[in-house]
């Protein structure tokens, strides 16, 4: 009898926690969001603690709503190193199969590095059909395969800028300096790869040459180049008055302390990573003043208080992190994104790959950036009115070490000042 | 143009040389090809920009503990790992590499990427020099790296330590007969080629900033460097900087900056078809002799 009793309320407690335990993995059940991204470099750096700061705020209100059931995200990250100097794609791409293969995520964001490796790793991403936000690579080659062969590639989605839209804010700079001072003899300094190529050939074509400028050379310089002064030297002595730099890697760093050293007389004014966050002040010793840099996204870097959401994002990075967000490329459409993708995900009521895809294409959501709105390329739509559009911006260093948005009009906080030095010819 | 374009080339060369000469010392006295060179230069750098900027130590102070660091994980790395291994090249290669991978990972992997890692230049100024600036850092680098070549050699040749170096480096057989301590010597070699590794990222890293990737870049620099000058030829790493140092700036100025990062790999190519040992190397100068 005693013995009976034993087997009975030992299977009643085996059953019960069996129950719990299915009970709690259901309720557990994660949604993978895989990273894989060059986490060894600023801009991949901080975008993933950005995916993560947006995860642990919607994991803090219950997860994701999928079909009537909580389901928290977690993230997997995966450094394909595909941004470093010689490592080949098909390298990087091992990662990218990896962290799909071995964690199944049910999206990625952020995504390869470099858009070599973006334009490559869209096959694979076609092959085990999971979507992907990307935040950093920018080449339009992406979304030309993608209205190419649509059914194949719809899974690839970008919410960073792209290089036409980078082109659109470079143009509108360039038009205000030559519009305020005069100035149309420019410097294209750039980094040779496939975005920054993209982009001098795109600011050349459809600005520099229909306004008139004189462009006295345009350099490519290998990813690593640590040494700008023989550039520099030919910018001083061709009278350039304008260096229109275009570079995300760290080494870059040198090219505004040699601009600074060599005296060079010219306004700097495009991309360079180094420049963008509110620590360059100090890197440089206060050295850039005047100095002119593109955040691609706003709210990466910097945000604007004309646009509330993008200082609540600013604001709750530094909180989360205990420093602001330096990379002016990234992490806000990262952190966008991971909304994008939750919101995507409670309207299909799946995770379904096939059902998410159909959902990102109907987002319309106000966000960090500015109205998030894909087009048919599956690029995010970037303008100069955060109200319709995402936008970019353009800051200027001034001489009290702060940066003021010059560009576009709808969030400038002052107009370009002339450096110290430098005259204007009008 | 070509007057600034020489200057810039003469602190190109002077840039290599201070890369590749604690690497250059190291294999020509011990016959250890040590990979984890970046890494020294790299963690050195690290260090002291960890003692100025987290623990608040004066610049000077953090300067010398982070060489005599160095130093000391030169020591290390030698007697609990190379010395196990010594003699055989692969082993030597494939163990410093590791060491040299697993240490620049690290930095990676501990999040130390930004903008902020960089060090202070000595003095914020330029010059004038024949009608081109020139900042102080830059000059600096070019008259350090003369006193630490001439301070090697006046070292080499006038010590006791220097002359064990250089027996060793001659015939190690011989020196042991000597009663020469090779074992020490070889410790004594990875030591100062870390430490002069320590002293390179002093002066080289504030010209631009403190990253992982740095590590391997250095160790490519200095290993192009040594191959074309010959492996343990200090005339040789002073001629091949003198080459290559040369020919990337012409090559920038002149022809294209796309063009700069093949030069140095075009160098190797080029020796090592016509002379495999390198300028000054002796490796292989019986086999190439017949």
């Amino acid at each position: 009898m005693i013995r009976k009793l034993g087997m009975v309320l030992a299977l009643t407690v085996m059953v019960s926690m069996g129950m719990f335990s299915v009970q709690s993995a259901i309720a557990a059940d994660p949604i993978v969001i895989g990273v894989p991204t060059s986490t060894g470099f600023l801009e991949g750096k901080e975008a993933l603690k950005a995916v993560n700061l947006a995860v642990d705020e919607i994991n803090a209100t219950g997860g994701v709503n999928v079909g009537g059931t909580k389901r928290p995200f977690i993230v997997e990250s995966a450094d394909i190193r595909d941004a470093a100097p010689g490592v080949p794609v098909p390298e990087a791409l091992l990662g990218l199969e990896k962290i799909i293969l071995s964690k199944k995520p049910a999206a990625l964001i952020v995504g390869p590095f470099r858009s070599e490796a973006l334009m490559a790793g869209m096959d694979i991403i076609a092959k085990y059909k999971v979507p992907l936000l990307g935040t950093i690579a920018m080449s339009p080659g992406s979304e030309a395969k993608i209205k190419k062969d649509p059914e194949k590639y719809k899974y690839v989605f970008r919410t960073c800028l792209n290089a036409v839209h980078l082109v659109k804010y470079l143009a509108g700079t360039m038009a205000l300096i030559n519009k305020e001072f005069g100035f149309n003899k420019v410097y294209v300094m750039h980094q040779d790869v496939a975005w920054a190529r993209a982009t001098a050939g795109y600011v050349k074509k459809m600005y520099f040459d229909k306004a008139g400028w004189d462009i006295l050379e345009v350099e490519a310089f290998p990813t690593g180049t640590s040494d700008f002064s023989s550039s520099l030297m030919k910018a001083r002595a061709k009278g350039a008055q304008v260096i229109m730099p275009i570079f995300d890697m760290p080494q870059s760093g040198t090219l505004v302390k040699q601009w600074n050293a060599m005296k060079v007389p010219a306004i700097l004014a495009g991309f360079i990573s180094p420049l963008a966050g509110s620590e360059a002040w100090n890197t440089f010793d206060g050295k850039i003043v005047g100095a002119m840099n593109t955040i691609f996204e706003l709210g990466s870097a910097m945000p604007s208080d004309m646009h509330a959401p993008s200082r609540v994002f600013y604001d709750a990075y530094k909180k989360a992190y205990g420093k602001e967000i330096q990379a002016g490329h990234g992490p806000a459409p990262a952190y966008e994104s991971v909304y994008i993708l939750k919101e995507a995900i409670e309207r299909a009521k799946s995770i379904d790959p096939d059902a998410i895809v159909a959902e990102l294409e109907k987002t319309d959501r106000m966000g960090v950036m500015g109205r998030v709105k894909f087009d048919e390329g599956h690029q995010a739509i970037y303008g100069f009115d955060p109200k319709e559009t995402c936008v970019s911006t353009v800051f200027q260093w001034t001489e009290d070490g702060k940066r003021t948005i010059v560009f576009p009009a709808s969030i400038a906080e002052g107009k370009i000042q002339l450096p110290a030095g430098l005259k204007a010819v009008k | 143009m070509l007057v600034g374009t020489t200057i810039y080339a003469l602190i190109n060369t002077a840039i290599l040389a201070l890369m590749a000469i604690g690497f250059n010392l190291t294999f020509g006295i011990s016959g250890v090809a040590n990979f984890a060179y970046g890494a020294f230069y790299v963690f050195a750098a690290y260090g002291i920009w960890g003692m100025v900027n987290l623990l608040h130590i004066p610049y000077l102070i953090a300067v010398l503990v982070a060489v005599l660091a160095n130093v000391l994980l030169g020591a290390l790395v030698y007697r609990f790992v190379l010395l196990r291994v010594r003699g055989q090249a692969l082993s030597e290669v494939i163990a410093t590499f590791g060491i040299g991978l697993a240490m620049l990972e690290m930095f990676s992997y501990f999040g130390w990427v930004g903008f902020e890692y960089t060090l202070p230049v000595f003095l914020d100024r330029s010059f004038i020099i024949a009608g081109t600036y020139v900042d102080f850092q830059r000059l600096a680098i070019l008259g350090f790296s003369v006193v630490l070549i001439a301070g090697l050699w006046w070292f080499t040749h006038h010590t006791a330590t220097g002359l064990a170096f250089r027996g060793i480096a001659q015939d190690e057989r011989t020196a042991l007969t000597f009663g020469i301590d090779s074992d020490w010597i070889a410790t004594l070699s990875v030591s100062f080629g870390a430490g002069v590794a320590a002293l390179a990222a002093l002066f080289i890293i504030p010209l631009g900033s403190i990253s992982p990737g740095e590590g391997y870049d250095v160790l490519i620099k200095a290993l192009a460097v040594c191959i074309i000058g010959g492996l343990g030829s200090t005339g040789g790493v002073i001629a091949a900087s003198f080459i290559v140092g040369f020919a990337e700036r012409f090559t920038d100025t002149y022809i294209g900056s796309h063009w700069t990062m093949i030069v140095s790999l075009v160098a190797i190519l080029l020796v090592l078809t016509i002379k495999p040992s390198g300028l000054f190397g002796k490796q292989k100068e019986l086999e190439e002799r017949i």
